[in-house]
């Protein structure tokens, strides 16, 4: 594969398996991302779903199958594979931004700081410069108002925002959302999509964990059904949504469409 | 009722001997103090150095869970015993051999080292739970954004860690200001020992309640603090999930 990885998918998964002592959640994934995509992943709790986020990027490094990114593999070779020292680490997670369920701000800084640790400890960028850019980004989350509180004092919809400003600061090709609205008060949760469609729609390439189903409507260009770790069903939101091939995709999509 | 105020409270006696037992418990405090501090630092490090994580530091992380449990299972008695009998008699360089730093005695070094070396021990463990008390997500979130496992210890966790667990850590402080009291075994003159020599020679405990009302000066105001801030960590958690405004 070459490098550069033009041509080929922004991101692939070559089956992919991952374990938790004897439960197998992932079971053989193959995905691929194409530069600009949005995949929605939608299925059952314990299908596998946040796991399929973190092997991404490397919380839970796989225990079999390769992850290539821009084209190169990020596995250091089948020998070199126990827990996180077989993997390129630093290559991933400066390329990959993740947002989490439970927003996971760092409580003893502001909403400034949360945004510019990383920037200057990891890409060593000076304070002025990380300052200027985490004041952008906070800005375009809507949180211009917001830089000198602390995440204590923001509502959940604020806080993942922060998150969101968090996660673009360090420049990533590839966003990962896992279930960002799933812990938010129902009111709160339209300001963190609207967030997210923003992104889209500037072209930003997204894997997003959802239970949104009109807004992974809306959004995806691909809906991803994972079922007991394997995907039992992909494809456009019209065919997966509306026309699902798969008995028991009908019946997860009843199951949620119903309220 | 008469004995026990002359036995403990004859003030002429306590007056009489105020500048000495004030003497004695001045080097309590700096005791206190420089092995205190030591003890937080190294505590910390040994801390750190216990979770370290990657197979090849397993020894590492062996011999310090191995010191912290012998230091904390020996009594500091034993320790002072043993660091003040035998440390002279080992093959350092004669320049650090008798340490006599900074104008104090031998005896308050042994002290102080006795003091680090176990106190360092317990405050491990606290500092232990602090930063097992943090929540799994911020190692997560900090290493999501390609901090290394150093940093994000340094700039996350290790803050939000020491924060949890100051009330310990300042129980623990107080402990070792009154374990200062046993290095009077190898005849350090501090609080303890002053008082001790004074009822040996007077038949009179007046002088030792003089310096135990001099550790209470300083004791009770901690513990106090200690209960503040406990309280304000129970009403910062007890409000919950953050606090939702509009908007």
């Amino acid at each position: 594969m070459d490098e550069s990885g033009h041509g080929g998918p922004l991101l692939r998964l070559k089956g992919v398996h991952k374990r938790f002592g004897d439960l197998e959640v992932l079971r053989g994934i193959d995905l691929d991302v194409k530069g600009g995509e949005v995949i929605c992943v939608i299925g059952a709790s314990g299908s596998g779903k946040s796991t399929l986020l973190r092997c991404i990027n490397l919380l839970e490094p796989p225990d079999e199958g390769d992850i290539y990114l821009e084209g190169r593999s990020i596995c250091k070779g089948a020998d070199a594979r126990s827990g996180e020292a077989g993997w390129e680490l630093d290559y991933v997670r400066q390329r990959v931004g993740i947002v989490f369920q439970q927003f996971n701000l760092f409580p003893h800084r502001t909403a400034l700081q949360n945004v510019t640790m990383a920037p200057q400890r990891v890409l060593g960028r000076g304070r002025e410069e990380a300052r200027s850019r985490a004041v952008e980004l906070l800005e375009r989350v809507g949180l211009g108002d917001k830089f000198d509180q602390y995440p204590e004092r923001l509502s959940g919809g604020q806080q993942q925002r922060v998150a969101i400003a968090r996660a673009l600061a360090m420049d990533p090709h590839v966003m990962l959302f896992d279930e960002v609205t799933s812990a938010l008060d129902p009111e709160l949760v339209k300001e963190v999509l609207d967030v997210i469609r923003e992104l889209a729609d500037e072209g930003m390439t997204m894997v997003i964990v959802t239970h949104e189903m009109n807004f992974a409507r809306d959004l995806a260009d691909q809906i991803v059904f994972l079922e007991e770790g394997v995907i039992l069903e992909q494809g456009p939101p019209a065919a997966v949504l509306d026309n699902p091939r798969e008995e028991r995709t009908k019946r997860f999509l009843g199951l949620v469409l119903e309220h | 009722m008469d004995v026990i105020l002359e036995q403990y409270f004859d003030l002429s006696l306590m007056a009489e001997h105020f500048d000495d037992v004030l003497a004695g418990f001045w080097i309590t405090i700096k005791l206190s103090v420089v092995a205190g501090v030591l003890a937080l630092f190294w505590g910390l490090v040994l801390a750190l150095l216990r979770q370290l994580p990657g197979k090849p530091l397993m020894p590492v992380r062996f011999l310090t869970i191995a010191y912290i449990d012998v230091f904390r299972g020996i009594p500091l008695l034993m320790i002072i015993l043993l660091v003040s009998g035998s440390l002279p008699f080992l093959p350092i360089p004669e320049s650090i051999a008798i340490p006599r730093w900074f104008g104090q005695p031998d005896t308050f070094w042994y002290g102080v080292i006795a003091l680090t070396i176990t106190y360092g021990a317990y405050m491990a463990e606290v500092y232990r739970s602090g930063i097992e008390g943090v929540p799994g997500g911020q190692m997560e979130a900090a290493r999501s954004l390609g901090m290394n496992h150093r940093q994000a210890m340094r700039n996350v966790i290790v803050p939000q860690a020491v924060r949890r667990v100051i009330p310990p850590l300042l129980n623990d402080y107080i402990a070792l200001m009154k374990d200062t009291t046993l290095v009077s075994v190898i005849a350090l003159n501090e609080a303890a020992l002053v008082g001790r020599d004074v009822q040996s020679s007077l038949f009179n405990s007046s002088a030792l309640t003089l310096g135990a009302i001099m550790f209470l000066v300083v004791t009770l105001p901690l513990a106090r603090f200690v209960d503040r801030q406990i309280a304000r960590e129970h009403r910062r958690f007890s409000r919950g999930a953050p606090r939702v405004e509009t908007g």
